[in-house]
C-alpha cells in the first residue's frame, strides 16, 4: 500500500498499486476538483510535494496542458492523469495553483 | 444602426455594440436595462490593435464603426480576452477581412477555441508580463483566469493608462452615454454583474486585483457597461471589499459554524435533524445551528451556506426523489466559490430512501469534501438509531476542527 496524504483535506489514506486518484478522490470524499477528467481543462492541478516517483509519468499531453499553467512544472500533475504506480511509498499532494 | 464611434482616451475608441432589447443573459442573468458588447480600438504609430468583437447578430454594427476609423489591412493585432460567445462573434468574420492580424488569446484559451470555432486557426499567446507594440503604444497582457470564463486575462495600454478588464468591473447596463460619469445609476448592475459572475471566484478577483495594483489606472474599459473613468479606484474598492476572504463574526472567535438544513413532514427528518445538530454542537469550538428550508429565503441561503464551514443537508425520500427546496438549496452553490467545504446528507425513508445518496452524490460534483458516508433512517428512528445521529453530527464537527482522516481504499 502507498501512504497518500490529501494535505488541503487532512486526509492519510492508503492507496493498493494501479487504483487512479480519481478513485481516491471518489472513495475518501476528498475536495479534490476535477473538471473534464480527459486533461483538457487543468482544472485538476495539483502539486505533488514528495513521492512524485510513486505514480505514472506524465505523458506528453500533461506536459504541454501544464506548460500553459507554468514555466517549471516538475512538481505539477493532473491529478486526472495519476495513477499509483508501487507497492509502497509516500505522496503527498495539495490540490490547486 | 445601434453603432457609434466614441474617443475614450488620445489612442482608444469604442466601438462596440449596443443591445437594449436583451432581457435575459447566459439564462442566469436578467438584464432589465440591456447591455452592450463592448469593443476597443487602439490606434498606434505602427498600427491597430482590436480588443475584442461583439455577439454575433451585432457583426454589422461592429464592422460599421471599425470601417469608420481603420483600414482593414492597419489592423495589427485582435485580442481577445477571453472567448466567450458575446465577445468572440464577429472574430472569424474579422480574421477574414483582417489576413495580416495576428489573434492574441491566453494560453488556456488555446484548448478552448478550437471548441468555439471549429477549425485551426493562428494565434498567439499571451500570458502575464507578454507584450505587444503598435509602435509608440505597448500593450502588456496579465493572466486574470476564471473572470469570467478559465481563459480570461486583462490586459494594459501603457501611454493612455487604459485597463482592459475583460468582464471584470462590467454591468449589463445599455446607456449611450457610455461613460460612468454621464450615465444613469448603474449601481445595482455593477453589484449584480458581481454577484453572478465574480462571486464564485473571489479568490481569482482578489489575485487580479493583486496585478491590477501595479498599474496606474486612469480609465477602465470592461466589456459590458459603462467605461470607469471619473474614479476607477472606487470600482476598485468596491471589488477588493466584495471579494475579500469570509471573515465572519463566529470566525473572529476561532469558532467553527456548521448549518444542518432540512425538511421535514412527518417530523422524523427533523427529529435526525435536531440529534445531529447536538451532536455537532458537542464538540469544542463548533457553533451548530438548524434551519428548516420550508421557510428559508433564497437570499439567507446563499449567506449560510457561504459562511458555514460544513453543511449537512437532510431530506425525506418523497417519489424516489429528495425534496425541491434541498436541490434548490445546492443550486445556489453555483454563485459561490466551492473551497473544499464540507458537506453530509441525511434523511428518513419509506422503502427506497435515495434521497440521501442523492444529495451526496450532488454534493460531490459541487466539489464539496464528504467525509462521512450519507446516513438514512427508516421511518421513524429509534433511540439507538438517535444516537447514531448524534455521533454523526459530531464526526462532521470534529473532521470540521480538523481531524486528520485515517482510512484505507
Ligand atoms: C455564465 C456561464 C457559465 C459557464 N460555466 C461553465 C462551466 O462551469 N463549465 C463548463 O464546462 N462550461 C461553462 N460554460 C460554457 C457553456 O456550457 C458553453 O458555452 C455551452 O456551449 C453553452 O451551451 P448552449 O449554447 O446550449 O447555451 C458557461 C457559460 C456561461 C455563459
Ligand atoms: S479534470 Fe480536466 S484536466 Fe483533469
Ligand atoms: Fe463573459
Ligand atoms: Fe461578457
Amino acid at each position: 500500500m502507498v501512504n497518500i496524504f490529501l494535505e488541503n483535506d487532512n486526509i492519510n489514506v492508503k492507496v493498493p498499486n494501479t487504483k487512479s486518484l480519481r478513485y481516491v478522490a471518489t472513495k475518501t470524499g476528498a475536495s479534490m476538483e476535477f473538471g473534464c477528467r480527459v486533461g483538457d481543462c487543468l482544472t485538476c492541478v495539483a502539486r505533488v510535494k514528495s513521492g512524485m516517483e510513486f505514480l505514472n509519468k506524465k505523458n506528453d499531453k500533461e506536459i504541454k496542458a501544464l506548460e500553459i499553467l507554468a514555466m517549471n512544472v516538475e512538481g505539477l500533475r493532473l491529478m486526472c492523469q495519476c495513477n499509483v504506480e508501487a507497492d509502497e511509498g509516500e505522496i503527498v499532494i495539495s490540490y490547486g495553483f | 444602426m445601434l453603432s457609434k464611434t466614441t474617443k475614450v482616451s488620445t489612442s482608444v475608441d469604442f466601438i462596440g455594440a449596443f443591445d437594449p432589447q436583451i432581457r435575459t443573459f447566459d439564462i442566469i442573468m436578467k438584464t432589465a436595462n440591456g447591455s452592450s458588447y463592448n469593443s476597443y480600438l487602439i490606434r498606434g504609430s505602427e498600427g491597430v490593435a482590436v480588443m475584442d468583437t461583439v455577439k454575433k447578430e451585432f457583426s454589422e454594427d461592429f464592422f460599421h464603426s471599425l470601417e469608420l476609423l481603420c483600414k482593414y489591412d492597419e489592423i495589427k493585432y485582435i485580442v481577445l480576452h477571453h472567448l466567450e460567445p458575446d465577445h468572440s462573434g464577429a472574430l472569424v468574420e474579422l480574421m477574414q477581412k483582417a489576413p495580416r492580424a495576428q489573434l492574441i488569446i491566453s494560453g488556456r484559451a488555446v484548448m478552448m477555441l478550437k471548441g468555439l470555432l471549429k477549425k485551426e486557426i493562428a494565434f498567439e499567446v499571451a500570458n502575464t508580463g507578454k507584450t505587444i507594440s503598435l509602435g509608440d503604444k505597448t500593450i502588456e497582457f496579465l493572466s486574470t483566469p476564471f473572470l469570467h470564463w478559465p481563459d480570461t486575462m486583462s490586459s494594459y495600454l501603457h501611454e493612455d493608462k487604459v485597463l482592459f478588464s475583460g468582464d471584470v468591473f462590467g454591468s449589463h447596463y445599455y446607456d449611450e452615454r457610455l461613460f460612468d460619469d454621464k450615465v444613469g445609476d448603474f449601481s445595482y448592475a455593477f453589484k449584480y454583474y458581481y454577484d453572478h459572475i465574480m462571486r464564485p471566484f473571489k479568490l481569482y478577483v482578489r489575485q487580479a486585483l493583486k496585478l491590477y495594483s501595479k498599474f496606474n489606472i486612469d480609465i477602465i474599459a470592461p466589456l459590458h457597461g459603462p467605461i470607469l473613468r471619473s474614479n476607477p479606484q472606487y470600482y476598485i474598492d468596491k471589488y477588493a471589499q466584495w471579494s475579500s476572504e469570509a471573515k465572519f463574526r463566529k470566525h473572529e472567535f476561532g469558532q467553527k459554524m456548521i448549518c444542518v438544513f432540512y425538511m421535514s413532514s412527518y417530523d422524523n427528518t427533523q427529529e435526525m435533524a435536531k440529534k445531529i445538530t447536538e451532536g455537532a454542537d458537542s464538540v469544542e469550538g463548533v457553533v451548530a445551528s438548524m434551519y428548516d428550508l420550508a421557510s428559508l429565503d433564497e437570499r439567507n441561503m446563499i449567506d449560510l451556506l457561504e459562511e458555514s464551514d460544513a453543511i449537512i443537508v437532510g431530506s425525506p425520500t418523497i417519489n424516489g426523489d429528495a425534496v425541491k427546496p434541498a436541490w434548490d438549496l445546492l443550486s445556489c452553490m453555483a454563485f459561490l466559490e466551492s473551497n473544499g467545504k464540507i458537506g453530509a446528507a441525511f434523511g428518513s425513508y419509506g422503502w427506497t430512501g435515495e434521497a440521501p445518496e442523492m444529495l451526496h452524490d450532488r454534493m460531490r460534483w459541487l466539489k464539496f469534501r464528504l467525509p462521512v458516508p450519507p446516513l438514512k433512517i427508516k421511518l421513524i428512528p429509534t433511540q439507538e438509531e438517535l444516537e447514531s445521529c448524534v455521533l454523526f453530527g459530531q464526526e462532521v464537527a470534529e473532521i470540521a476542527m480538523g481531524k486528520m482522516v485515517e482510512m484505507e481504499i
